[in-house]
């Protein structure tokens, strides 16, 4: 089938808004970020010079960098099943329950809305190495204290579970939307069959059914988890002695803190690519899964 | 309302054949600066009447106004009259967007008496000319919780004047096992303390040509021994700044070396818990001792002459003794004019915490900034080094540190 002259015409007439804003807020941006890369710009300089892949050489030859890239990854590979597993048990035990839903669905979603800033502070205050109300529990209990935010072994950790605590309620509002999409005739069926009991039931029915979603859940959990940066700017700044370094904020403080923009640029392409490459996954195995079914 | 028109038209043309140039001027933090800028343009224009002071909207805070002004230098559309964090000046030096004073300070007559000493003058001054006036400075101070102090045995005769001393009082009230003895905010702004500490010993952070560290030196050996000594023998607590602030407002650490710019916020979290008294910064020996101002400056950022004119006046009047006086009672900052205290007679008596530091002006120096293009990532490795002795992982090998931290920074300094 081919389209005449005017049918083109409007067809493209029609794309023009959006391409141009994407060109314009997407493309531009992004190739600027790329040329900066491969320049010794910094903040206020009125010339560039391009020197090649010195700051990619540079950027290998920093320990800041590559600290913020496996902590960044650390601290992922905690938040995304800690904040998965959270939010699916919580979906299911709110969908299994008949009381009270709405509350418990509000409750778990409020850390979502917060501002993550503001939280910041009263996690500041619960964590207080002398007078935090998380030191005098594990006092009573007969625990050591800790100090949190301070202790470069745990530092990062401490910032992964206020990631969970953050991040679980948005996975638990989608795990709840996938689940309310699983036919209710099937777990009927499934009993009428036999299956013996709800572990059952949800390996043969609700597991498989929201792999759709799980997907998802886990690729938007893996790109939020690498975005981390308002707990790390307020509670560590990075320390101590870059424990909690991740990539964003290594991003914000040589590009805003110490001007060397290219250095910055350099990191963000790194970012980018990382970012790319999960998403690139997610669309390989939505693939996948469109073929076979 | 015809009579309203005519009366608003006249004083149109009235304010009109007056206000000949007019200036614009940006500072950062509006929840402190915005009753004092205000305050300030109302006197100056009394005394100014043909200079028409203008505000863009405030910087959020010193990295957001380095930024803005940086970006405004390559669009060309910068203010007159910038307010920025003391240890950017040089970084708009080098971009050339600061208009260096020198000139207009040979062209005043008895500057010195005035008030604007030379301390004053080097602290906005970058390879020896002078690109900005201080404006609302904050010095190291030490503040006590008295009640903590008394139990230890001593009283306010009796305060400390060493850092062997401050130690010594540190480890009777760790004996009394109620509160922490003493922490340093050795961590603020990534080196300032650690700026104080060297050039209160005479040290310098570099040679005088810029080209080699010099914080290794004796002055550097003596000043890291120190703070080794707070982590060991002391046992300073390792928390971030907040935490400190909380704990000491608490009454959890008896003894707090930090920035005067905190004595109001201290005071009114403090309330009647105890007894608050600050203290002058320890071991200042005349002719050796200087000490880096915190704090911000005013810069003059106009392109034309007319404009570079009232933007000095404005300057002058800013940092002057009737602007430093405005400036300290709407802050809790410290005029840098010396002038300014004679004028404020009356609220150093109410407030004799806020007094204490002004014994320490004469000791006044630049906050220094380091050279070339990785200048304030500098600022970043001399704190983590910091870090790995107040955290007590490499506090007994501190020489070794501070020989690390020498080479760190070496290697970021520019080559020649």
């Amino acid at each position: 089938m081919s389209l005449s002259a005017s049918q083109n015409r409007a067809g493209l007439a029609l794309i023009a808004p959006a391409s141009v804003l994407a060109l314009l807020f997407l493309f531009a941006p992004l190739s600027s970020i790329f040329v900066l890369a491969f320049t010794d710009y910094q903040l206020g300089d009125r010339s560039l010079s391009f020197v090649g892949f010195e700051n990619f050489e540079a950027l290998a030859d920093d320990p800041t960098f590559w600290k913020s890239l496996s902590n960044t990854l650390i601290y992922s590979a905690v938040v995304v099943p800690g904040s998965m597993l959270l939010g699916l048990v919580s979906a299911l035990l709110i969908d299994a329950g008949t009381s009270l839903r709405s509350f418990y669905r509000t409750a778990f979603f409020l850390p979502v809305m917060a501002s993550l800033l503001a939280m910041a502070v009263v996690w500041e205050f619960m964590l207080h190495p002398s007078f935090g109300i998380v030191n005098a529990t594990m006092k009573a209990l007969g625990f050591a204290p800790h100090n949190w935010l301070k202790d470069g072994g745990i530092a990062l950790y401490v910032l992964a579970v206020i990631g969970i605590w953050q991040s679980f309620g948005f996975n638990m509002v989608l795990f709840m939307a996938g689940l309310s999409a699983i036919p209710r005739d099937l777990y009927d069926a499934a009993e009428m069959d036999g299956t013996p009991n709800a572990w059952a039931r949800f390996k043969l029915i609700t597991w498989p059914l929201l792999a759709p979603v799980t997907v998802f859940v886990a690729v938007t959990s893996v790109i939020r988890s690498f975005q981390v940066f308002d707990t790390v700017h307020a509670l560590t700044q990075g320390g101590p002695n870059k424990a909690t370094e991740v990539l964003l904020y290594t991003i914000y403080a040589e590009g805003f803190e110490f001007f060397r923009s290219g250095h910055a640029a350099a990191i963000t392409i790194v970012f980018i690519l990382l970012v790319v490459g999960v998403s690139l996954l997610r669309f390989v195995s939505l693939k996948k899964n469109g073929a076979s079914a | 309302m015809r009579m309203i028109l005519t009366a608003a038209a006249l004083s149109l043309t009235a304010s009109m054949a007056l206000a000949q140039t007019t200036i614009t001027v940006q500072y950062p933090y509006p929840e402190l600066f915005d009753e004092t800028q205000k305050q300030l343009a109302e006197a100056f224009s009394k005394k100014h009447p043909d200079i028409k002071v203008e505000f863009r909207t405030p910087y959020k805070e010193y990295e957001d106004a380095a930024q803005r002004v940086l970006r405004e230098g390559i669009t060309g559309n910068v203010p007159d009259v910038t307010f920025q964090g003391l240890n950017r000046v040089r970084v708009l030096a080098d971009k050339e967007i600061a208009v260096s004073l020198d000139d207009f300070i040979a062209n005043e007559k008895d500057f010195d008496a005035e008030g604007y000493h030379d301390g004053m003058r080097q602290a906005g001054a970058v390879n020896g000319k002078v690109y900005g006036l201080p404006f609302a400075i904050s010095l190291p101070i030490v503040y006590y919780n008295m009640d903590l102090v008394k139990q230890a045995g001593l009283d306010e005769n009796s305060l400390p004047k060493s850092w062997d001393e401050i130690i010594e009082l540190a480890k009777k009230i760790n004996a009394q096992g109620e509160a922490d003895g003493v922490m340093a905010e050795w961590s603020i702004t990534g080196n300032w303390l650690w700026q104080a500490m060297v050039f209160a010993n005479g040290g310098t952070m570099l040679t005088a040509d810029e080209t080699k560290v010099a914080f290794d030196g004796e002055a550097g050996k003596q000043a890291i021994a120190t703070l080794a000594r707070l982590a060991t023998e002391a046992k300073s607590p390792n928390m971030t700044a907040n935490d400190m602030l909380a704990a000491f407002s608490a009454g959890k650490i008896g003894v707090m070396v930090t920035t005067t710019s905190r004595v109001n916020a201290v005071t009114k979290q403090v309330g009647d818990k105890f007894e608050l008294k600050t203290g002058v910064y320890p071991d200042i020996k005349d002719g050796v001792t200087r000490l880096p101002a915190g704090g911000n400056v005013a810069i003059i950022t106009a392109k034309t002459e007319e404009k570079q004119k009232a933007a000095w006046e404005f300057l002058k009047f800013a940092t002057g003794p009737e602007g430093g006086a405005i400036m300290v009672r709407t802050t809790g900052y410290m005029a840098p004019n010396t002038k300014a205290a004679d004028l404020l007679k009356d609220f150093y008596t109410r407030n004799p915490n806020q007094a204490v530091a002004l014994s320490e002006l004469p000791y006044l120096t630049g906050w220094y900034a380091f050279p070339g293009d990785n200048g304030l990532k500098i600022t970043d490795v001399i704190k983590d080094h910091m870090q790995s002795i107040m955290d007590g992982t490499r506090a007994k090998e501190a020489e070794a540190v501070l020989a690390e931290m020498a080479a760190d920074t070496q290697a970021l300094l520019p080559r020649r």
